[in-house]
């Protein structure tokens, strides 16, 4: 197992070495235009050159990327070209604000999705006509709208909630709770939806084996065969539907954080990009590599200890 | 097979989902204040656009993240609501030598955050900082060099005349930095200030609200009424509306559409109607890249294209006005009746080229930016409508300077935010503007910008502005299609002052209801 997770971790490093070395390239392409970007509008081409070799971007692009690399590796990813703010530090607050926003949507989308998923698929006629009409609403209605209706009636009818912002778990929890409220509700609408229709059907699939049958005509509990059994096989599936919420839900939470002024990961990720931060753009890449590697390997993980069919021998 | 058991119910779940959902709404509903407590008239809860860069004094760049770094420190020069320049830290400034020498004098008593004196060697040096380094040296282009031959004098040598200098001194290029500690990182983030405000640095969460505190020791504190301002990003305009309702900022620009709610809600609303200006930029006035742009007929055919008023009502519905030059309309140096040189005639603009010598029309690359891409197709109709077809090559948008900086594209779209008429003549004709980027220059218009530059009277330089002006409308330098503008909102109790004239944004703008600016 461990000889598993550290043959995964080393691929993920691999591949993080790959799509930031990709990425580079890609930049490297309009060094020029971001060096005059840090110059503004009436610089001029010697002045450009002057700013170059001064962030050290008229060297050899492999030159540089092997230097960006050396440093990262020692957990320096310099300092924003536009802000001066540390890209680690600055990065860590956004991912903060993002996580924040995505796991506990994650956790909800988890809790609602199996609760419906197996209340559909246990129980029929109105339950399961309302589980799913509910997942349906999830698919149908985007998250954006969810958001604005949401905010129209907790935050501006109600007053129950703030509109937009974000105050730090740290600072104080409830006004953390507050402001992440409305976000995450929006993003477990449609994570919800896609999860309720997977553990519905992996959950009737399973109900219908001959072990479960085997199982009642031995006398074993309802509720043993169902969560212990039926959800454990049927969790596999679920698992990799929640890994891939996850995924979407971090890169979609550009528009969520754009509706509520949330300083997080992708409104970050996507200011560095119109301007060609370099640093910024490499520190998130290597990030969100770095996420998305460790989340498929917990899910898989998760489901070789769920299903030892699936267990890495 | 379904199951139908009657205690099947998988509660615990339920109950977990139940229970993680009331927590999360009954611990934030309590907490309703939250959405309340920042609007005090105490307090200015304001929020803008874009995230502010570095607050080095170098890096400085306009735009509503002026209303942060123009809180911390002070500049030389002020701009006052109706766009007159005034005395800042320096009390008074004199022109000799037929406007090569500018002296200026600065208050006495003034002091950084940090207790140290603002003195003429301070302003020296921020000044030599700004014209050798970063974003703003051509704003200082003229100056040849800087002497502070005591503590309250400082004396500028210029090269040349430049009409433009005294109000870059009333913004980025005049602010005033501590010399200890302005080539530090930390100046960057969190830099000494010499401003009416100070940065609260522990409620300050970078690229997301920015807490100022007012100085007790500033010259001119009594044109700032708030002891505290908040200044949040927001990037969103729907979300500065809901924020704006929800009561967590007090002040904020929407959009036109967003009015009626707001008003209703018993916010103040003011309309700035020109902010900016969108422009067809005829770079290519010599013919150089693209013949037929040599060609006066064709430059003025292009601005015969255009429906402004109908495109001011499609794109801004209200929030603007149309347009036929550059220069600010409240300036002195505009002239209203140039606004009808060129009405939207398609017949007449196809005769035109056809007279010098395009009967079919031609063909031209322009820059697609992030900006311009609302307008594009709009722009393309209209230049199709005249018999010119125009490909969009797609700019990334950190290629977006480069892309109108090189001289591969003969014009190009741009919006641009309103400056003074002498920067805006700067940066669109002179043949070093970064605006002409083929520098096309002309006898005329080379005279009359020596007598702009060199004339010290407001009145008189507003004469020759106004002949620039026509020049370059009657010879079609650009093709201006609309201004746009900015409805400003704020909370009963607090007033936004200005009325555009000023193109300097200042938290100075922003005042109680029912007492005088300062």
């Amino acid at each position: 197992m461990i000889l598993y997770v550290l043959r995964r971790l080393t691929a993920g490093l691999v591949l993080a070495v790959l799509v930031t070395m990709i990425t580079f390239l890609l930049l490297s392409t309009s060094l020029d235009d971001i060096a005059g970007s840090i110059l503004g509008s009436s610089a001029t081409p010697a002045r450009i050159e002057q700013q170059k070799a001064q962030l050290g971007l008229d060297r050899p692009v492999l030159v540089q990327y092997l230097d960006w690399l050396s440093h990262a590796v020692r957990g320096d990813f310099g300092l924003s070209y536009f802000t001066s703010e540390p890209v680690r530090s600055a990065i860590a607050a956004r991912l903060g604000v993002t996580l924040s926003v995505v796991l506990v949507a994650l956790l909800l989308t988890a809790v609602v999705g199996v609760t419906l998923g197996v209340l559909a698929a246990t129980r029929a006629g109105v339950v399961d006509r309302i589980a799913q009409g509910a997942s349906l609403f999830g698919h149908l209605v985007p998250n954006l709208l969810i958001a604005i209706g949401l905010v129209w009636l907790l935050a501006l009818r109600l007053h129950w909630l703030p509109a937009t912002g974000y105050t730090p778990l740290a600072e104080d929890p409830a006004r953390w709770a507050a402001s992440i409220t409305i976000p995450v509700l929006a993003l477990t609408a449609a994570g919800a939806a896609s999860l309720t229709s997977q553990v519905r059907g992996a959950m009737i699939d399973e109900l219908r084996k001959d072990y479960v049958r085997t199982l009642r005509t031995r006398g074993i509990r309802l509720r043993s065969i169902l969560l212990r059994h039926a959800l454990r096989n049927a969790a596999g599936p679920a698992l990799t539907v929640l890994s891939l919420e996850f995924v979407q839900m971090f890169g979609g939470a550009l528009v969520i954080e754009q509706v509520f002024a949330l300083p997080g990961f992708g409104s970050y990720a996507f200011n560095a990009s119109l301007q060609g931060d370099i640093p910024i753009i490499m520190g998130i890449t290597l990030f969100a590599v770095l996420l998305v590697v460790c989340v498929n390997l917990l899910v898989d993980l998760a489901n070789g200890w769920l299903n030892p069919k699936a267990r890495i021998r | 097979m379904r199951i139908r058991p009657p205690h099947t119910s998988p509660r615990s779940l339920a109950l977990v989902a139940l229970t993680t959902t009331a927590v999360l709404l009954t611990t934030t509903a309590c907490d309703g204040q939250a959405a309340s407590s920042s609007s005090t008239t105490s307090t200015l809860s304001l929020a803008i656009m874009g995230t502010p860069n570095s607050f080095a004094p170098a890096q400085l760049t306009e735009g509503q993240q002026a209303y942060v770094w123009s809180s911390l420190y002070d500049t030389l020069l002020l701009v006052n609501d109706d766009g007159d320049l005034r005395p800042g830290a320096a009390q008074r400034w004199t022109y000799s030598d037929s406007g090569r020498t500018l002296t200026l004098t600065l208050r006495t008593g003034m002091k950084f955050s940090s207790g140290s004196p603002v003195t003429a060697a301070a302003v020296k040096a921020t000044l030599n900082l700004i014209r050798t380094s970063g974003q703003n040296q051509t704003q200082l282009a003229a100056v040849d060099s800087i002497d502070a031959p005591d503590d309250r004098t400082v004396v500028l040598k210029l090269r040349n005349p430049d009409a433009s200098l005294l109000h870059a001194l009333a913004g980025a290029g005049g602010v005033i930095a501590d010399p200890q500690t302005m080539r530090t990182s930390g100046s960057a983030l969190n830099p000494v200030s010499s401003g009416p405000y100070t940065l609260d640095k522990g409620a300050t969460v970078n690229g997301s609200v920015y807490v100022l505190k007012r100085r007790d020791d500033y010259w001119n504190k009594q044109a700032y009424p708030f002891p505290t301002v908040k200044i949040k990003v927001i990037s969103d305009r729907a979300a500065s509306v809901n924020a704006l309702k929800a009561g967590e900022i007090n002040a904020g620009s929407v959009e036109a559409q967003q009015l009626s709610s707001l008003k209703a809600a018993g916010f103040t609303t003011k309309l700035i109607e020109a902010t900016s200006v969108a422009t067809l930029l005829l770079f290519d006035r010599k013919g150089e890249v693209l013949k037929p742009l040599g060609d006066v007929r064709v430059r003025k055919a292009i601005n015969m294209a255009f429906d402004r008023e109908k495109m001011v009502r499609l794109f801004l519905k209200g929030s603007g006005r149309a347009t036929e030059q550059l220069y600010h309309p409240l300036d002195e140096g505009y002239d209203p009746a140039l606004d009808h040189t060129y009405p939207h005639d398609p017949a007449g603009a196809k005769k035109l080229l056809a007279e010098a010598g395009y009967p079919d029309g031609f063909s031209v690359h322009m820059p697609s930016l992030y900006f311009t891409k609302p307008f594009e197709p709009t722009i393309s109709q209209s230049l199709a409508d005249i018999g010119i077809k125009v490909t969009w090559d797609p700019a990334p948008a950190q290629q977006t300077i480069s892309a109108l900086a090189t001289r591969k594209y003969p014009m190009a779209l741009v919006i641009d935010g309103l400056d003074p008429v002498p920067v805006q003549t700067r940066d669109y004709f002179s043949p070093n503007g970064y605006r002409n980027v083929f520098a096309s220059s002309d006898p005329r218009l080379t005279r009359l910008l020596l007598k702009a530059n060199g004339e010290t009277d407001a009145s008189k330089a507003a004469e020759v502005y106004k002949q620039i002006d026509a020049f370059t409308v009657n010879n079609a330098w650009t093709a201006p299609v609309f201004y746009i503008g900015v409805h400003w909102v704020t909370k009963k109790g607090i007033v936004f002052r200005g009325d555009g004239s000023s193109t300097q944004n200042s938290l100075r703008q922003f005042g109680l209801a029912g007492q005088a600016g300062g």
